[in-house]
């Protein structure tokens, strides 16, 4: 008989969601930013202000940064999908029977995860090639998909991660029940556990998601055409008035914070909706 | 099945090995092949190479190409380099031509193939606010001074005249940092800097010392592309000779430098 | 020393492994002072960043509904946008609008530096991490200690302080440790507004060089060390820390 109290020394620690800014619902947000950056200038523009304000030249390359806005959108996708695959391997290799795959996989997540993302994207945009050679077919490496491979390196690691401790959360009665119900253990892990595991990894998932949509704009150091890289080179044609560099910089987090922050609300409420009650 | 993969496979082999043989005997069939013309320029590099508000580069070095690339008849394509990557996209074969404002110096001749004549000039010299009156370039000893990661006076900047280099990835950004005082000076190229201090923005600082390092810029193309190579020469000849790099300094706003004057004098 | 430093020279001569931070004295003290440059930015955003963390997650336990409110809407605007963005909105934005100090060269220069700012925006970041992380450790302690406390006499601060926080640094202890590991990663981003940490240095290098292969592998192992030894150490503080039974 085990001995209860309701007078426990402490309570089971559980990560906390932060709370919605400001009491805003996402879509707020996406109005809010919306005026702040164009009301200004329309009404500049409307009211025949010359068109020198800091808002108005903004407004002028508005359109450009929005592509490169939408460049570093490509970008996180693709590293993410790359990502994934890869960390699905190397997460499963880490929980394999054969010593070696689980040596080798765990030392690879490692090493990807401790190494600064800038890093490696330093590694990936200098030390790959340009193109390769595969049976003669040349097969380019233009440096939006270096960036995609060298930001995808850290997103295998955090996945593989998230994958092991995923099936590691899974109670053991589970492999037990389905190996006496004479399942493989190939069986058991696609049929039972990772089914399981969706759910419990998809937070976490999503959350590097954001945090990969956020290391996009490191592709700006290593002289990718996106968001960043567009600014500095507006600010340049502009001729470097200190006056821009506010409403610029601000329009670049403003437009990472438009997207980044609902898929944050939205990671919050699968918390909840997947939430398992112990 | 298999056996028409392997066809597939084999011709795939023997054409792309012939289209190796043929790129790398003679760049100038690829272009005309291609139809366009890729040229490594800057974009942050104003008025030399810098981006308008739809996203198009335009400036001295982008009508230069654009008149290689209608003396070839194809079309031309720009593709933004900067200092630290410009002969690595060249050597890779990623741009066919490099007009990027890079000094000739020796080191390079061994990795890229520079085009004699050279096209212009420029030397190293600094951007400073007018009342610190800089005189030598001893007087920067001991300060911040504002640079370029890449640009291959850092080095000497720092270990000869004992400046602080401060080196940013993009010129915006140090130009940035130098109105906000973060650093005493900029050290870049001279033609950059004029053009800077004739500009209202920057009315209160001058380009104070002697330059230095006086040395000219060389376009270039890959090693072993000599036909290519001789057809810019004679392209660059030209362009003195007409004064055309003399009037589009003017159409840029840019003083006649007295390397343009020169070579045109020469060629004429 | 300078045996094995010529041993590298030659190195070099022999088969082109150009590692100059090692044979040539003016990279080595480059390379050196890149280095603890690292260290010393990573020490105070660590020290930084666990301050915000404390102070943000007592402000959020406020009785005010705005004092709350802020301290949310610092946690989602830090947490939701990238932060070399924040880094350069931080240094080139506002540190121009700040006043400007006399400076040793008879001009006038921002107050604050880069690495000022640089240690500034990157605590800021990790601050708005640290906060969720202590104030879920707070959630944890019962509130029949709290009142156990207040029974005694204890002020809200005193609570905070000597009964609440203590309990609560022990459960957070894991996520916080990774916390500050992300964090010393994320220092390299200093690298863009020219703080001379180790990824700059390594740059200058190897422009001057062109080595980027050896600086590059050399930066690797580097980190890799770094923070194998960081996360080695904090794995084994968690351990000395944790509340028995406890998880």
């Amino acid at each position: 008989m085990s001995y209860k109290t309701d007078l426990p020394v402490m309570k089971p620690f559980k990560p906390r969601e932060p709370e919605p800014l400001l009491g805003f619902r996402p879509w707020h947000i996406v109005v809010i930013a919306l005026l702040v950056f164009f009301g200004p200038s329309l009404a500049f523009a409307q009211a025949g202000v010359p068109l020198l304000t800091p808002f108005a030249v903004l407004l002028d390359w508005v359109p450009l940064l929005l592509q490169g806005f939408i460049f570093n959108l490509a970008i996180s996708f693709l590293a993410m999908a790359l990502g994934t695959a890869l960390g699905t391997l190397l997460g499963l290799g880490q929980i394999s029977l054969s010593r070696a795959t689980r040596g080798v996989s765990w030392f690879l997540t490692q090493f990807f995860r401790n190494a600064p993302w800038l890093v490696l994207l330093f590694f990936a945009m200098f030390l790959l090639p340009f193109e390769i050679n595969l049976l003669g077919v040349s097969i380019p490496f233009p440096d939006w998909f270096k960036a995609i491979l060298g930001l995808s390196l850290p997103v295998m690691a955090n996945v593989s991660e998230i994958v092991r401790g995923a099936v590691r959360s899974l109670p053991s009665g589970q492999w037990e029940a389905a190996e006496s119900l004479a399942y493989s253990r190939r069986q058991t892990l696609w049929l039972i556990i990772l089914p399981q595991c969706v759910k419990r990894m998809l937070p976490p998932w999503m959350n590097l998601y954001s945090i990969l949509t956020m290391a996009t704009v490191l592709a700006s150091i290593v002289g990718v055409s996106e968001v960043m890289t567009l600014t500095g080179q507006a600010l340049a044609a502009e001729g470097g008035r200190p006056e821009l560099l506010a409403p610029f910089y601000g329009f670049v987090l403003l437009l990472f914070f438009a997207y980044c922050y609902p898929i944050a609300r939205f990671t919050v409420r699968l918390e909840r909706k997947f939430a398992v009650i112990n | 099945m298999i056996k028409t993969t392997m066809n597939t496979l084999a011709s795939a082999l023997v054409l792309s090995a012939m289209g190796l043989t043929a790129a790398s005997a003679d760049v100038l069939d690829t272009i005309k092949e291609r139809g366009t013309l890729v040229v490594g320029v800057k974009a942050d590099y104003k008025p030399y190479g810098f981006l308008d508000s739809s996203g198009n580069i335009i400036g001295i070095e982008p009508d230069l190409a654009k008149d290689v690339a209608d003396k070839l008849g194809v079309e031309v394509e720009y593709v933004p380099v900067v200092s630290s990557n410009r002969m690595q996209f060249l050597e890779q074969g990623k741009i066919d031509l490099m007009i990027a404002t890079m000094t000739d110096t020796e080191d390079r001749r061994k990795v890229v193939q520079i085009v004699d004549p050279n096209y212009y000039s420029s030397g190293t010299n600094i951007l400073a606010l007018k009342s610190l009156g800089l005189e030598e370039w001893e007087d920067l000893r001991g300060k911040p001074v504002c640079g370029i990661q890449g640009a291959f006076y850092n080095k000497s900047t720092s270990q000869n005249y004992g400046a602080e280099i401060v080196a940013f990835t993009g010129t915006a950004e140090a130009y940035s940092a130098l109105k906000a005082g973060n650093c005493a000076a900029f050290v870049y190229d001279d033609s950059a800097i004029v053009a800077k201090t004739n500009d209202p923005e920057w009315s209160d600082y001058e380009m104070p010392l002697k330059t230095i390092d006086d040395a000219p810029w060389g376009l270039a193309v890959q090693l072993g592309e000599d036909e290519f190579a001789s057809l810019m020469s004679d392209m660059i000849t030209e362009w003195h000779k007409s004064g055309r790099i003399l009037e589009l300094e003017t159409e840029w706003g840019v003083a006649n430098t007295p390397f343009a004057e020169a070579m045109h004098a020469k060629f004429k | 020393m300078d045996v094995i430093f010529e041993w590298f020279r030659v190195l070099y001569d022999e088969t082109g492994i150009n590692l100059p931070f090692l044979y040539d004295a003016y990279d080595r003290n480059r390379m050196v002072d890149g280095f603890f440059t690292t260290i010393r930015l990573s020490l105070v955003c660590l020290f930084f960043s666990v301050l915000i963390g404390v102070v943000g997650a007592w402000l959020q336990g406020s009785s005010f509904k705005w004092t709350r409110r802020i301290v949310n809407g610092y946690i989602q605007l830090f947490r939701n946008t990238p932060p070399l963005v924040q880094l350069y909105f931080f240094y080139f934005a506002i540190g121009t609008m700040l006043p400007t100090v006399e400076n040793d060269w008879g001009g006038q220069s921002p107050i604050l530096g880069s690495f000022a700012w640089a240690a500034i925006s990157l605590s800021f970041f990790a601050g708005a991490f640290n906060v969720e992380i202590f104030r879920s450790g707070i959630e944890a302690v019962p509130k029949s200690t709290v009142e156990a406390a207040e029974a005694l006499g204890f002020s809200r601060l005193q609570i905070y302080r000597d009964v609440t926080l203590p309990l609560a640094f022990r459960v957070v202890l894991p996520a916080l440790n990774n916390n500050l590991v992300n964090l010393v990663k994320t220092t390299t981003l200093a690298y863009a507004i020219a703080v001379p940490e180790m990824l700059y240095e390594a740059n200058q290098i190897w422009s001057d060089n062109v080595n980027v292969t050896e600086m590059m592998i050399f930066l690797l192992l580097a980190y890799f060390v770094l923070v194998g030894i960081l996360v080695g150490g904090m794995n084994r503080w968690e351990r000395a820390m944790r509340i028995p039974g406890f998880g």
